[in-house]
C-alpha cells in the first residue's frame, strides 16, 4: 500500500483567492505561484518528519519521543549543544559584524582581501576545514602549538578538541555568513547617522552601540538566529573535534539514531521536531522584533553618498586584526590543504615531507572517472539553486514584509522550516514523493536541483527579507503613484535597492551548494554525480590527499565564479559603491 | 503588541496543524518508514527470478557463455555499491571492458545504499539489478525480500561464514589495531586485543566511534575463551580509558599517520595498507590475532530489469573479480593458491547477532565510548 | 572665528589606482588643493560651487569626519587639524571637536523620539561634564521651543515632515551650543516652495542666535540670501571670495559669472585703459566699463553683462551716457516681477531684465544701454 504525496498546498492560498477579480492579475498570479513554490518545497519534508514522527506502523505514537529524549544524557546533549551553537553563533557574530563594518564604513587597510576572507572558508568543505583545523591546532600534532611552544612554554597548549575549540572552528568557518549578511545591512544604511552621533560628540563605541546596532537589528538578528541554527545542525565539527573527548551534541545523537537498521526516523523525527520548535519561536521573536519598529528602514528615499570612516591611528591596529582573521580563516586552513595536496600522505612540515612533495593528487585528479561531469553538474545546481531561490525569495520576502495579505507571516515560518530538517531526512522525503510521481523527476538532475532549492530557501529567505525591512515603503508607493504597475515597482524599484542583499545571498548560496552532501548522497544517480559527491568519495577512500587537491580545485574554481558574480553585478548597477 | 505576539504563535500553532491534518489525511497509507510492498514477496517469481533459476542449473562454460548471450542483450548493468571509488572504478571498468556492458554504478556509504533501495522498492521503482556492500544492509535487504536466491559453482567456493540466504561474500574487511611506527617501538606494538587495555596506551589510542560490530564480536570471541562478562566489561572500559573517540575509519587512519594517535584498536586493514604503501609510517603487521573479519558480498535483485548481467556480474566478481579486489589491497572471499591470511586466525563479525541485535549492541558500545571519555574528564 | 589655512586633501582611492597606472604622484588627484579663508565671528560663511569641486571635502575636513593630508584648521583660537609645514600635528577626533552639524540627509536617528534625537548628543558626553537629566530636559525642551518642535518631542522622529525633520536636525546640532555650525546642503531635500520659506527662516535662526556657521551649497539663491560671504569654488580650489553683491557684481572669472545668476557675456580686447576705466573693444564695437582689476591693454577679455545692468528702450540717449548699442527685440518673457527681452544685437544676442511697465513688442528696434560701472571684466579662461 502506497499513497501519492499529497501535493501541499499552503494553507494561505484561499485567502489570496478573495480578491476581488475574475481575472487573475499577473501579481496575483506571481503571488500564488510563489507561495505556493514555498509551501510545496517547506511541506513536503515537513509532512514526511512529522508523519515519520507521529506515526509508525501500527499509527499514532510518540515511541520516538520517548525514544529520543527518554535517555539519561538528553540533558548533557541538550547543553553542549546550545553552548556549542550560541558560543558558535557569538563568536561569528561578532567576528562577521565587526569585519563588515570595518570594511563598509571605514578606511580600514587590506580590503582586498575582505572578498577572499568572505568566500574561501565556505567553500572549504567542512571536513576539510574541521581536519585543517586539528592539524593546526591539535595538542598532539598541532603546527600552531609548534610555534608558540617556545614562546609560551608547555604551559600554554591550544587543544581544538575542547568545547571551545569547537566554538572556535564552527565560528571562524560560519563568520563569513554574518559577514554577507551585515555587508549588505550596513552598505543599506545611510552612514550619515553615524557621523551626525559622532559629531554630537558620541564615541565610536557609544554611536556603535546606540546608532549602528539599533538600525541594522534585524539583519543581526537574522544572523544570530541562522547561525545558531546553523551550529545546532552542523555536523563535522562535533563529530571530528567534539567526539575525541565525548562531548555529544544534538546532531551526533541524530546520525546514531539514522545509522542503524531500520532507521529510527521516530526518534531522529523526534530531535529534528525539538529543533525545529525552538527554530519557529525563533523566527517568531525576530519578525517580532524586526517589526516592532518600521522606523528601521534605514533606506530611505533621500540619496546619500557613502564616504568611509577615517580610522586615523586605530587603522594599523585594524589592519593587523584584518590580517590575523585573514590567517586564521583563510590562509592557515588553505594553507594546510594546499601543502597536504602535495603530499602522499600527512606528516607534519620537515626536510623530508617537502621533498616528497608532488602534483600526483591533481593527475590523480584528472584522472577521476567522472571530474568533468561532477564539476558541471555542480556549477550547473550552484547556478540554477542560487538564482531560482534568491528570485523566488525576493518576492516571498516582498509578500512576508509588505504585503498586507493576512497570514503572511506564515510565509516566512514556511521558508524556514527547511533549515531543521536535516539533510538525509530530506533526501528521504524527496526521493518517497518523486519515486511516486508521474513525472520523471528521480533519476535526474532536476531532483538535487529541488533538494538545493529546499535546503537554501531559509537562507535566501533571510537575506531578502532582511534587505526588504530596511527599504522604505515610500519608494515603493512613489513608484505606484507614478503609474508603475506591482510588477514594473517590483522590477525597477524593488530589485535593484535589494540587490545588494540579493546578491550576497545568491553567492552564498551558490557557494555552499558546492558542499552539500547529505541529501545529494542519496538522491544523485550514475551520471549526475556532483562535486560533494567525489569529495565524500575520496574521504571514503581514505585519499585525504587528493582529497585536499580537490579542495583546493574546488576554492579556485569558486574564487573565479564569485568574482565573475561580482564583476557582472557591478556592470549591471547590482553594486552599489 | 502582547496580542500579536499571541496570534503569531497561533501562526505557528497553524504551520504544527497543518503538518498534521495532511499527515492524517494521507495516514492512510501507513508510516513511510514502515515499508514498502513485499516486491514479488507472494505472487510467485519474477521475471527476473525466473531467469536466476534457469541459470542456476548451468554450469562452467556453458553458464558463462549462456550468461553472455543473455546480458549481451540486455546491454547494461545498474549496480548500487558501498564499494570505495577506486574499487568501484577498477571493478566495473574491467567487466564493461570484458564483455562489453555499461555499468552505471551508484555509490555511497553502506546505510545509504540501503536506504535507497528500500525507498526505491517501496515504490516499486526498479533502480538497481545488483547490489554489492556490507553484511549488515545486506542482511536488511533479505529480510526485506528483496534478494534473489543465487547459485552457483563459484559460490560454493565461499566458505561457509561467507555464504547466507539471499547473499554471497566477495570480500572482508578486517578489524585490526594499527601503530604509528614512530610512536610506537617495534617491540611495544600490541601482540593481542587485550593489551589494548593497558594503562600506557591511555591517551594514545584511538577508537571508533561506530565500530560495535567489531565490539559485539570481539565480545563474543572473548565469551568463547571463558571470560566472564564483568572481566569483558573491565578489557572494554580499560580501553575506552583516556581514549581518543574518532568518526570514521578514514579520518582515523590519516589522524595515525600525522601522529595524533599512537594506535587505533579497530581500524580496517586496507586503510592502513594503503597508508603504508604510500609510506606513511604506520603498520598493523604482525596481525593481532584474532582478526575479525567483515564480510561485505553481493545479491541479485529480484526485480532486476538485467538479470543475466546481473548474475554475470556476480559469477565475475566471485572469479575472475577476486584476483582484482587483491590487486585492490582487499581480502578476497574466495582464497586460492596463496593465501596472504594463511595461518592467520580470522573470526567473521557474528552478522546474525548484528542484525537481530544490533540496536542493542550499538548502544552498549555507545556507552563503553562515552565512558571512556567520563572518566578522562575528572 | 574659523581659521582655514593651506588645507590640501587628495583622493586617497584614487591616487592609488592612478599610480598604478601612470606610476607617477604628480597623478595626484586633488580634493582640495591649499585653499584658505576665515570665518568671521557671528557670520555665515558659504561654500558654493558645482558638485565635485571639494565643498562637502572642506566642510566634513572642518567637521573632522575627513583627514585632511596637510593644512591647519582653528576654530575660536583652538587647533582641530595640523599637519604639514613644521607644525605639530594635531587631529582632534570629530567627536571631541564641538561643532554642531546638519546633514544632507538630516540623519534623524529614526529609532528615536524627537526628544532623544535632540538628547543624544548631550547624553553622551563624558561623566564629568554631562548635564543632569533634569538640565538635559530643560535644554532640549529650550532649542525644540526655539524651532517650533515642543509639541512634537514625544513623536517617533520618522514621522516628522521634511520641513519639521529639517528643523530636527538644526535643533540637534545647536543643543549643545556649539561654536561653530556646519551646514551641508541642509535645504537640498525639500521642494521649492518650503526651500524659500526655510532659506529666511534659517537665515533669521543665524542672525538671531549669532551662531558662526559654515554652509555647503550648489544652489547660488541660496547662497546669496543667506551668506555673510562666499567662497565660489572648482576644483578644488577657491575661485573667488567675497561679500554675496562683490561676487555678484565683479566675478573675477567667467566660471563664477555663470555660476552665479544669468550673464551675457561678449569677448573683446582692451583697448584703452585710464585708472579704473577701461575700453573694450569687441566685435559689435566698444564698450566702456569700470573695473578694479588691473589688467594691460592689449588683453584679450570677456566682458560679463548682467542681464538687469541692460536697458531697453525705444529712444535714444546717445551721446549723453556711454555703451548705447542698438538691436531688434527677438523674444520677450513676461516673469511678473520682471519681463525678460532678448535682443540680437550685431552678432550677439543680448539678454535684459528690466522693470514689467516697459514690454516692447518682438521685432522693435530698440536702443540698449549698459551702466559702465555695472559690467565685470573677466579674463579669458
Amino acid at each position: 500500500m502506497t499513497t501519492t504525496a499529497s501535493p501541499a498546498l499552503p494553507a494561505t492560498k484561499p485567502e489570496i483567492r478573495r480578491v476581488r477579480r475574475w481575472w487573475p492579475t499577473p501579481k496575483l498570479l506571481i503571488i500564488v505561484a510563489v507561495v505556493g513554490v514555498i509551501g510545496y518545497l517547506a511541506l513536503v519534508p515537513l509532512y514526511y518528519l512529522l508523519w515519520g514522527t507521529f506515526f509508525d506502523a501500527n499509527g499514532f505514537s510518540l515511541g520516538g519521543f520517548a525514544r529520543a529524549y527518554g535517555d539519561g544524557r538528553i540533558g548533557g546533549l541538550v547543553a553542549n549543544s546550545l553552548w556549542f551553537a550560541i558560543g558558535a553563533a557569538v563568536l561569528a557574530l561578532f567576528v562577521g559584524t565587526s569585519l563588515a563594518y570595518l570594511n563598509v564604513r571605514t578606511d580600514v587597510p587590506f580590503k582586498a582581501l575582505f572578498f577572499a576572507a568572505s568566500i574561501i572558508p565556505l567553500i572549504i568543505p567542512g571536513i576539510l576545514y574541521t581536519i585543517a583545523w586539528i592539524f593546526l591546532a591539535s595538542p598532539d600534532i598541532g603546527l600552531l602549538n609548534k610555534v608558540i611552544e617556545p614562546i609560551f612554554g608547555h604551559g600554554i597548549v591550544l587543544d581544538v578538541f575542547t568545547v571551545w575549540g569547537m566554538i572556535w572552528v564552527e565560528g571562524l568557518h560560519l563568520s563569513p555568513i554574518v559577514f554577507l549578511l551585515m555587508v549588505a545591512a550596513f552598505r543599506a544604511m545611510d552612514p550619515s547617522l553615524e557621523e551626525s552621533a559622532l559629531m554630537s560628540g558620541a564615541t565610536r563605541l557609544q554611536v556603535f552601540r546606540r546608532i549602528t546596532v539599533p538600525l541594522t537589528r534585524p539583519a543581526i538578528i537574522a544572523a544570530v538566529l541562522i547561525m545558531t541554527v546553523r551550529s545546532l545542525e552542523s555536523f563535522e565539527v562535533p563529530a571530528l573535534l567534539g567526539l575525541q573527548n565525548g562531548i555529544y551534541v544534538f546532531t551526533s545523537r541524530i546520525y546514531f539514531v539514522l545509522r542503524t537498521y531500520p532507521p529510527d526516523l521516530g526518534a531522529a523525527g523526534a530531535l529534528a521536531v525539538g529543533l525545529l520548535v525552538l527554530a519557529m519561536i525563533g523566527v517568531a521573536i525576530s519578525n517580532l522584533a524586526g517589526r516592532s519598529g518600521k522606523s528601521f528602514q534605514t533606506v530611505t528615499g533621500k540619496g546619500f553618498r557613502p564616504r568611509p570612516m577615517e580610522l586615523g591611528r586605530w587603522r594599523p591596529v585594524m589592519g593587523a586584526a584584518i590580517l590575523a582573521y585573514f590567517f586564521f580563516t583563510v590562509v592557515g586552513p588553505l594553507l594546510v590543504l594546499l601543502y597536504t595536496s602535495f603530499l602522499k600522505f600527512y606528516q607534519p612540515p620537515s626536510a623530508a615531507a617537502f621533498k616528497s612533495m608532488s602534483l600526483d593528487n591533481y593527475r590523480q585528479l584528472l584522472h577521476l572517472s567522472q571530474a568533468m561531469t561532477a564539476l558541471k553538474n555542480s556549477v550547473y545546481l550552484g547556478l540554477g539553486s542560487a538564482t531560482l531561490v534568491m528570485a523566488a525569495m525576493a518576492i516571498g520576502a516582498w509578500i512576508v514584509v509588505r504585503s498586507r495579505i493576512p497570514g503572511r507571516q506564515l510565509v516566512d515560518q514556511l521558508a524556514f522550516v527547511p533549515l531543521v530538517i536535516p539533510g538525509l531526512v530530506l533526501g528521504l522525503a524527496l526521493s518517497f514523493v518523486y519515486l511516486r510521481s508521474p513525472i520523471p523527476i528521480y533519476g535526474t538532475l532536476f531532483i538535487l536541483l529541488i533538494a538545493y532549492c529546499t535546503r537554501y530557501m531559509p537562507y535566501g529567505m533571510r537575506y531578502a527579507v532582511t534587505s526588504m525591512q530596511q527599504i522604505s515603503a515610500e519608494l515603493e508607493e512613489s513608484a505606484q503613484v507614478s503609474g508603475a504597475s506591482w510588477w514594473q515597482t517590483f522590477r525597477r524599484v524593488l530589485l535593484p535597492l535589494l540587490s545588494p542583499g540579493l546578491l550576497a545571498g545568491w553567492i552564498y548560496i551558490l557557494v555552499v551548494s558546492f558542499r552539500e552532501l547529505s541529501s545529494s548522497i542519496l538522491l544523485y544517480s550514475p551520471g549526475n554525480e556532483v562535486l560533494s559527491i567525489l569529495i565524500f568519495e575520496q574521504y571514503e577512500n581514505g585519499q585525504f590527499t587528493v582529497l585536499s587537491a580537490l579542495g583546493v580545485v574546488m576554492v579556485l574554481t569558486l574564487v573565479v565564479l564569485v568574482t565573475v558574480a561580482y564583476k557582472l553585478g557591478a556592470k549591471v548597477g547590482l553594486k552599489q559603491d | 503588541m502582547k496580542t500579536i505576539g499571541l496570534w503569531r504563535r497561533g501562526r505557528l500553532a497553524c504551520v504544527l496543524a497543518a503538518g498534521i491534518a495532511l499527515t492524517l489525511v494521507g495516514g492512510c497509507g501507513g508510516s513511510p518508514t514502515a515499508g514498502g510492498p513485499k516486491a514479488g514477496g507472494s505472487d510467485g517469481p519474477t521475471a527476473a527470478e525466473k531467469v536466476y533459476a534457469e541459470i542456476a542449473g548451468l554450469s562452467g562454460k556453458q553458464r558463462r557463455d549462456k550468461l553472455v548471450e543473455l546480458a549481451e542483450k540486455e546491454g547494461k548493468l545498474d549496480l548500487y555499491t558501498s564499494m570505495t571509488s577506486d574499487v568501484a572504478d577498477a571493478v566495473t571498468g574491467e567487466f564493461s571492458d570484458k564483455f562489453g556492458i555499461d555499468v552505471n554504478v551508484y555509490r555511497a556509504g553502506s546505510e545509504t545504499v540501503l536506504q535507497r533501495i528500500l525507498q526505491e522498492q517501496g515504490a516499486n521503482f526498479r533502480g538497481n539489478d545488483v547490489v554489492e556492500t556490507n553484511a549488515n544492509e545486506l542482511f536488511a535487504l533479505n529480510k526485506e525480500h528483496f534478494l534473489a536466491e543465487y547459485k552457483g559453482e563459484r559460490r560454493d567456493l565461499v566458505p561457509e561464514a561467507g555464504r547466507f540466504e539471499g547473499w554471497t561474500a566477495t570480500r572482508f574487511n578486517l578489524f585490526a589495531p594499527s601503530w604509528n611506527t614512530k610512536l610506537v617501538p617495534a617491540e611495544q606494538q600490541p601482540k593481542t586485543w587485550e593489551d589494548l587495555a593497558d594503562p600506557k596506551w591511555d591517551g594514545k589510542l584511538s577508537m571508533e566511534l561506530a565500530d560495535y560490530d567489531w565490539y559485539l564480536t570481539l565480545y563474543g570471541y572473548w565469551k568463547k575463551q571463558s571470560k566472564s562478562d564483568e572481566e569483558i566489561d573491565r578489557l572494554f572500559a580499560a580501553m575506552a580509558q583516556g581514549a581518543k573517540i574518532a568518526k570514521g575509519h578514514t579520518v582515523q587512519g590519516e589522524l595515525l599517520s600525522a601522529g595524533q594517535f599512537s594506535v587505533v584498536a579497530s581500524n580496517y586493514s586496507y586503510i592502513v595498507e594503503r597508508a603504508k604503501k604510500k609510506g606513511a609510517p604506520v603498520d598493523y603487521l604482525p596481525f593481532v590475532q584474532p582478526v575479525i573479519a567483515r564480510p561485505n558480498g553481493v545479491g541479485l535483485m529480484k526485480t532486476a530489469q538485467h538479470p543475466a548481467a546481473a548474475m554475470l556480474f556476480a559469477d565475475w566478481l566471485l572469479e575472475e573479480g577476486q584476483k582484482l579486489l587483491v590487486d585492490e589491497g582487499l581480502t578476497p572471499a574466495i582464497v586460492e593458491d596463496n593465501d596472504p591470511l594463511k595461518g592467520v586466525e580470522i573470526v567473521p563479525v557474528d552478522v546474525k547477532t548484528l542484525v537481530e541485535h544490533g540496536d542493542e549492541w550499538s548502544k552498549r558500545y555507545e556507552k563503553v565510548v562515552s565512558n571512556g571519555e567520563q572518566v578522562k574528564d575528572k | 572665528m574659523l581659521c582655514v589655512k593651506n588645507l590640501v586633501k587628495t583622493f586617497d582611492g584614487e591616487r592609488r589606482r592612478r599610480s598604478r597606472a601612470a606610476g607617477a604622484e604628480s597623478a595626484r588627484v586633488f580634493a582640495v588643493n591649499e585653499i584658505s579663508f576665515d570665518v568671521e565671528d557671528g557670520s555665515l560663511f558659504t561654500l558654493l560651487g558645482p558638485s565635485g569641486c571639494g565643498k562637502t571635502t572642506t566642510l566634513r575636513s572642518v567637521a573632522g569626519l575627513e583627514r585632511p593630508d596637510s593644512g591647519t584648521i582653528e576654530v575660536g583660537g583652538r587647533v582641530l587639524f595640523a599637519d604639514g609645514s613644521g607644525a605639530k600635528t594635531v587631529n582632534v577626533p570629530a567627536n571631541e571637536r564641538g561643532l554642531g552639524m546638519v546633514f544632507q540627509s538630516y540623519a534623524i536617528w529614526p529609532h528615536m523620539s524627537v526628544f532623544n534625537n535632540v538628547a543624544f548628543p548631550l547624553q553622551v558626553r563624558k561623566r564629568a561634564d554631562r548635564p543632569g537629566k533634569k538640565e538635559i530636559a530643560e535644554r532640549v525642551m529650550r532649542v525644540l521651543q526655539t524651532m517650533e518642535l515642543a509639541d512634537l518631542a514625544d513623536r517617533q522622529a520618522t514621522k516628522l515632515s521634511g520641513g519639521q525633520q529639517q528643523r530636527l536636525a538644526l535643533a540637534r546640532a545647536l543643543v549643545i551650543e556649539p561654536p561653530l555650525l556646519l551646514l551641508d546642503e541642509p535645504l537640498s531635500n525639500l521642494d521649492a516652495k518650503l526651500r524659500e520659506s526655510l532659506r529666511y527662516e534659517l537665515k533669521r535662526l543665524q542672525r538671531e542666535l549669532g551662531i558662526t556657521s559654515v554652509y555647503v551649497t550648489h544652489d547660488q539663491v541660496e547662497a546669496l540670501v543667506l551668506s555673510t560671504s562666499i567662497a565660489v569654488m572648482r576644483g578644488g580650489n577657491v575661485v573667488q571670495l567675497g561679500r554675496p553683491r562683490e561676487i555678484y557684481e565683479n566675478p573675477n572669472c567667467r566660471f563664477v559669472a555663470e555660476f552665479i545668476g544669468t550673464s551675457n557675456f561678449i569677448a573683446g580686447t582692451v583697448s584703452q585703459r585710464e585708472n579704473d576705466r577701461y575700453v573694450v573693444d569687441t566685435a559689435d564695437g566698444p564698450l566702456v566699463l569700470d573695473s578694479a582689476a588691473s589688467i594691460p591693454v592689449g588683453t584679450d577679455v570677456v566682458v560679463s553683462i548682467r542681464p538687469e545692468a541692460v536697458e531697453v528702450s525705444t529712444a535714444s540717449r546717445a551721446g549723453e551716457v556711454p555703451n548705447e548699442w542698438t538691436g531688434k527685440v527677438l523674444t520677450r518673457a513676461f516673469l511678473g516681477e520682471a519681463v525678460d527681452h532678448v535682443v540680437a544685437m550685431g552678432r550677439h544676442e543680448i539678454r535684459a531684465r528690466g522693470n514689467p511697465s516697459v514690454s516692447i513688442e518682438q521685432g522693435t528696434e530698440v536702443y540698449l544701454r549698459m551702466d559702465p560701472s555695472k559690467l565685470a571684466l573677466v579674463p579669458v579662461d
